[in-house]
């Protein structure tokens, strides 16, 4: 009897443990709700401290990428704090949003890149933000990818562009007085770093190319900025734009041994320290490589360069706008999220993204101090706008397109199919895909 | 009738797990099966049915005929080879000698570090070009120019079997000794007395009574080597073309990048169909053959 009163009075007290716990906790999400509630009044009223916000956020670059942001933020809104999840790009992170999106539980401010930006503004996950003042300080060219019909849905403050590092002396010895400034010049150049003793070029050839980008931007961009639309309006194919292309990409460096395919399985690190030692004299690569390849060869005398087209004049870098901030259309803290975007439209929340990330910003009114090194892919090839990246300008598919793309060029690469038959190929994905 | 009550106890503590393994394992099957027949894109909740139109498109995709053809080759290769080395190194740890602990634990480690990790690590080894450190040792030692190991389309197959074989072959060693370790000595012994030789001991009793061993670990490595997919991503992401695509990879690629996940749960079907009738097979086939060695 006494034992089965003591395990009475045991469970009693265990089950009031519990529940005391559970009320508790009702009582704080009630004060967190009503504080919500309370600082939209009182923001709007503009009186006393506004409550407590949380403000979820989803990132592929990092807690200390971003620690100058959120920390200027911070000082500026104390009563804002941030639940900040970081998930490296590029698959990782889609996959990781695309199940918070499905699940309702995504974050209040995520990011729209290439890969994810038709999924997220077809299902209606972003917030419609065209009409919010601040973003008149984007640029167009970097709105184009985060907007479906002529709605932007995220802001994007940057941008990059990538080219072919190329090391000075190496030019010298082989009496290269003048940058190349058509394709055939490129190849001649690369012809004559070879004959030297000097490897030219150094390729990974594990995603479509810097060089394969840019070349599709001085040989058909240059005439016909708006060929990827008709592509996909059905008006032009794969065949009519990118066999010249893959032909001259073919004909020039895979024909003549300047790209070879053992290539292939090299990494961006690589390519990286071989050019860095001197050990080559043309790598394709973007202002991340500089910092990395300074610390390796302090005394390397280098600089970027675009990639000549068939004619003169039509040089393209490849390249594309950053990712974009967009905020949750179902958010609840949508005052908190829009003022955090309306934050890093400032010169000061600019500056501290640049700091923090390194990116290259890309906005009106502000001028990103950049590397001499790179300082003809910044003037010449983003401000200008003359850069190309299929993924971000190809409006469907681009994943499957992608892939598809990348194993038609190794295929090239190691002599299975013609530059044709590769297109080709595209061409059917592209139908595959619409007919799914 | 208490019997029954007893029973029933039992299945009680079963329960919890039973609940988390249908929740984790079971619903998510059932649902994939239930999706093969859609176009669900993984994005919008909103998709039709299409009927069997996935699975008509998994045998007209190239990817996934060619990631067929080298999951089968990557599999038995594998297979093969760890089965080769695994059973003579377990018999060599078997043996008494100094380091024999330090021996076994070296062997081992390569399992435990992820396939990932040691990807990467073979990578800086394999690197096609002229520094690469296998390209080096082979140019200083036989003066053999730099090999393409992971871009050459026969030699990127092999190249992620040796460094998977590399990987799990020390792990397999460990399953054969602890069933070297069961063989009672009297066995050897009598057969010495008998007259037998070492070679005649292995292949009359070490051979026969690590039948069912052999069965455990065939059937690990032929449903593990059906599933790889760290290994060749990380040391070839698929290429040259879809040479080293495996059919995980495949399904990743079509489900979660290109937001297929109809014809991915399609493709996750058949694989699930295509590995459960490997392994059927195998073990039938070698539990016969277990039965017929002892």
């Amino acid at each position: 009897m006494k034992k089965t009163s003591l395990l009475l009075l045991i469970t009693v007290l265990c089950l009031s443990v519990v529940l005391a716990a559970c009320g508790s906790n009702n009582k704080n999400s009630n004060t967190g709700n009503t504080s919500n509630e309370g600082s939209t009044n009182n923001a709007a009223k503009g009186e006393s401290e506004p409550k407590p916000v949380k403000l979820s956020i989803l990132a592929w670059n990092n807690e200390k990428e971003m620690k100058p942001l959120i920390d200027g933020f911070k000082a500026k809104y104390p009563h804002i704090t941030f639940d900040f999840q970081f998930v490296p790009p590029v698959t990782d992170y889609i996959a990781k949003l695309q199940t918070m999106l499905l699940s309702d539980t995504a974050p209040d401010i995520f990011m729209i890149a290439a890969e994810n930006r038709n999924e997220i503004m077809d299902g209606g996950y972003a917030l419609d933000l065209t009409d919010e003042p601040f973003m008149s300080v984007m640029l167009d060219s970097n709105k184009s990818m985060v907007s479906k019909d002529g709605r932007t849905y995220a802001f994007s403050q940057s941008g990059w562009a990538g080219g072919l590092f190329y090391n000075k002396q190496l030019f010298q010895e082989a009496g290269i007085t003048q940058l190349p400034q058509t394709w055939d010049e490129f190849i001649e150049a690369s012809l004559k770093l070879k004959e030297i003793g000097v490897i030219p070029l150094y390729d990974k050839m594990t995603d479509i190319t810097i060089i394969h980008s840019a070349l599709f931007g001085s040989n058909v961009l240059s005439k016909d900025p708006t060929f990827d639309e008709k592509l996909f309006k059905g008006e032009a194919t794969f065949a009519e734009g990118w066999t010249e292309v893959l032909t001259m990409w073919k004909e020039g460096l895979i024909d003549n041994e300047i790209l070879t395919p053992d290539m292939i399985g090299m990494t961006s690190d690589q390519l990286m320290n071989e050019f860095a030692l001197g050990k080559v004299a043309m790598f394709p690569g973007g202002p991340w490589n500089i910092g990395p390849v300074e610390e390796i060869n302090p005394d390397l005398e280098f600089e970027i360069m675009s990639i000549p087209g068939k004619e003169p004049g039509n040089n393209y870098y490849n390249g594309a706008p950053g990712v974009g901030f967009a905020v949750n259309s179902k958010t609840k803290n949508k005052e908190e999220a829009l003022l955090f975007l309306e934050y890093m439209t400032t010169q000061e929340g600019l500056k501290q993204f640049e700091e923090g990330t390194g990116g290259i910003i890309t906005v009106h009114g502000y001028e990103s101090v950049v590397h001499p090194a790179y300082e003809p892919a910044y003037r010449d090839g983003l401000m200008t706008g003359k850069i190309y990246l299929p993924m971000v300008s190809w409006n469907r598919h681009q994943e499957a397109l992608r892939v598809q793309f990348l194993v038609s060029f190794q295929d090239i690469a190691v002599n299975k199919i013609t530059p044709e038959q590769a297109t080709a190929s595209l061409d059917n994905k592209l139908k595959e895909m619409d007919n799914k | 009738m208490a019997k029954y009550v007893r029973q029933l106890q039992y299945l009680l503590f079963l329960l919890p797990i039973l609940a988390i393994y249908s929740l984790f394992t079971i619903y998510p099957l059932i649902k994939s099966f239930f999706l093969s027949f859609t176009n669900f894109d993984g994005y919008t909740k909103a998709y039709d049915f299409v009927g069997l139109k996935n699975y008509v498109r998994i045998f007209v995709d190239d990817a996934i005929t060619s990631a067929i053809s080298y999951t089968l080759f990557f599999t038995f290769g594998k297979a093969l080879l760890v089965t080769l080395l695994a059973i003579p190194l377990a018999m060599i740890l078997d043996q008494k000698f100094l380091t024999r602990n330090i021996h076994r634990a070296i062997f081992f480690f390569p399992s435990i570090p992820s396939g990932l990790l040691l990807a990467y690590i073979w990578g800086f080894i394999l690197a096609p070009i002229s520094s690469g450190i296998l390209n080096t040792v082979l140019r200083e030692l036989f003066n053999i120019g730099p090999q393409p190991w992971l871009a050459d389309p026969l030699l990127a197959k092999l190249s992620t079997i040796v460094v998977a074989t590399w990987a799990i072959t020390g792990w397999h060693a460990v399953l054969y000794l602890a069933f070297l370790q069961s063989i009672p000595k009297d066995y050897y012994e009598a057969a010495s007395i008998d007259g037998a030789n070492r070679l005649q001991q292995i292949r009359f009793i070490t051979i026969p009574l690590l039948a069912p061993a052999m069965t455990v670990s065939v059937m690990l490595l032929l449903t593990g080597g059906l599933k790889v997919f760290e290994i060749p991503f990380a040391l070839t992401k698929g290429g040259p073309g879809y040479e080293t695509y495996s059919i995980t990879q495949v399904i990743v690629q079509r489900g979660i990048s290109e937001t297929q996940y109809g014809l991915a749960s399609a493709m996750s079907i058949v694989f699930f169909v295509i590995v459960l009738a490997i392994a059927i097979f195998q073990v039938t086939v070698m539990q016969r053959r277990e039965q017929g060695l002892q």
